[in-house]
């Protein structure tokens, strides 16, 4: 009984994969154009990027962005809200056309998905509350605290390999989070000590926080941030960053940043 | 963005825990009934199967089976984060519900079942008239209990994209700081749906009371 059972569930699975692969000989453009829709995923909980207005809509600088390239698609947009973690899985496994959610370039990541040309660059940035009295003058000195990231960002990439590997930040000093901002929370409540994340969002979170205050701010683990795409799909990757450079060449983008982030 | 603002977008995802614990918890039921009268009378092989799907089910975390469901089952299949968190409660919640009906199906004395053979009912209706009702009776304090695992489970759904009360909580609590008042009107919810639903069972597991069984 049980030899046929495990008979019949790879049989199944071996199904699967084979109608997985069928769908992939085809590129997702064409499906999208077909459909006359392009299904985006993203996370709306992290402002300036994309979140939910008053009105309970999605706004933000990536939703902006995603807009006018659906629009120059000439197709509908469906949006996706997923929480961070799943949108990598959710493009790589077919169930969103693609992903917008301030993703840097990551070579984890790569393996699965491919990434469109950057639209635009980021920095991080650490930021503490009035409450902290340590010093951080080169980036590798908050090995020395409590440290805060969103689980899974790049941010978190590059903590656990130039500080929790080398052995300089003990595992136990570094507290990840679902979403920045719980650990802003605990930040507030003092059980982390300085938390890093994108200098963007983080300089949203100061601008509500006053008792926050960004420590240090440059180029560590982002840079360039780009839209995710289904692995190796070269026709929709060239749309898209078609899509991108006129954007860049028009001065939307820069538009759109000066809209979202301004900085004073 | 004034309260009631704030309230109604988080309680509009109400929608989605209902929606998903009236698939899980009935398609639950209907499995684990089956599973269950299959475990007790079915038989030695049929009683090691079933032994196996309970152990299996309930093993492995709900969200787990959920992503196993959505993004590697499913691939190229097209079915919907609604549905694949629904059904993948739904296949967890069997595998407790079977452990309830059977709990509930073995309470009932053996010598009932004997008794209604030797008065010359078949082994089926004697399953279906003597032991069933009494059965069902004994099934529902347990049963409560589970429905309202399933309304809590049905949070999960939001690793899925699904906007139900927790992830709306969590979008709102985003965009406007105000986490806790987000969280609390989220509990609330919850709280209500759990509580109206074991008052609605209590009534019914009174209402199908024998009087004259204390």
């Amino acid at each position: 009984m049980k030899k046929y059972l495990l008979l019949a569930v790879s049989l199944i699975l071996v199904g699967a994969m084979l109608v997985g692969c069928a769908s992939e000989s085809t590129s997702v453009l064409d499906k999208i154009q077909e459909a006359k829709k392009v299904t985006v995923g993203t996370s709306a909980d992290y402002p300036p990027y994309e979140y939910i207005d008053e009105a309970g809509n999605k706004a933000g600088f990536d939703i902006e962005l995603m807009t006018e390239i659906a629009k120059r698609m000439g197709v509908e947009l469906e949006w996706v809200d997923m929480p961070f973690d799943s949108l990598v899985a959710a493009v790589a496994g077919g169930k969103l056309d693609m992903a917008i959610s301030c993703f840097n370039y990551d070579e984890e990541r790569d393996k699965i998905v491919d990434f469109s040309e950057a639209y635009y660059t980021t920095e991080d940035a650490f930021v503490v509350t009035s409450a902290f009295t340590g010093t951080i003058t080169v980036p590798e000195d908050v090995a020395n605290y409590k440290v805060g990231v969103q689980s899974g960002t790049v941010q978190d990439g590059w903590l656990t390999d130039n500080l929790v590997t080398p052995g300089l930040l003990p595992e136990a000093n570094l507290s990840r989070y679902e979403r920045v901002d719980q650990a802003a929370l605990d930040l507030a409540n003092g059980r982390i000590e300085v938390l890093m994340g994108d200098y963007v969002p983080i300089q949203a979170l100061v601008a509500q926080n006053p008792d926050l205050r960004v420590v240090y701010r440059g180029v560590l683990s982002t840079g360039p941030i780009n839209i995710v795409l289904p692995d190796g799909d070269t026709k929709l990757k060239a749309e898209v960053d078609r899509i991108i450079k006129e954007l860049q060449d028009e001065g939307f983008i820069d538009q759109l940043a000066v809209k979202y982030f301004s900085e004073q | 963005m004034d309260f009631s603002q704030f309230l109604s977008y988080i309680a509009s995802g109400t929608v989605y825990t209902v929606g998903v614990t009236l698939i899980a918890l009935p398609a639950g039921l209907l499995i684990g009934t089956i599973l269950a009268l299959l475990y007790v009378y079915g038989g030695k092989v049929a009683a090691r199967v079933m032994n196996l799907y309970s152990t299996v089910f309930r093993g492995i975390p709900p969200l787990v089976l959920l992503f196993i469901l959505f993004f590697a089952v499913t691939r190229g299949v097209n079915l919907s984060a609604f549905w694949a968190g629904s059904l993948s409660l739904g296949m967890v919640s069997s595998a407790y519900q079977m452990e309830i009906v059977r709990g509930a199906l073995l309470s009932v004395s053996g010598d009932q079942l004997m008794a209604a053979r030797a008065v010359g009912l078949s082994r089926l209706q004697a399953i279906r008239y003597v032991v069933l009702p009494q059965a069902v009776r004994l099934a529902i304090p347990p049963w409560s209990n589970e429905a309202a695992i399933v309304i809590k489970d049905s949070s999960l759904v939001y690793a899925l994209g699904v906007p139900e009360i927790l992830r709306r909580a969590q979008l709102i609590g985003a965009s406007s700081q105000r986490y806790l008042l987000a969280y609390l009107s989220a509990a609330i919810i919850y709280f209500l749906l759990v509580y109206a639903t074991t008052r609605l069972l209590n009534h019914l597991e009174q209402k199908l009371s024998i009087p004259s069984n204390p």
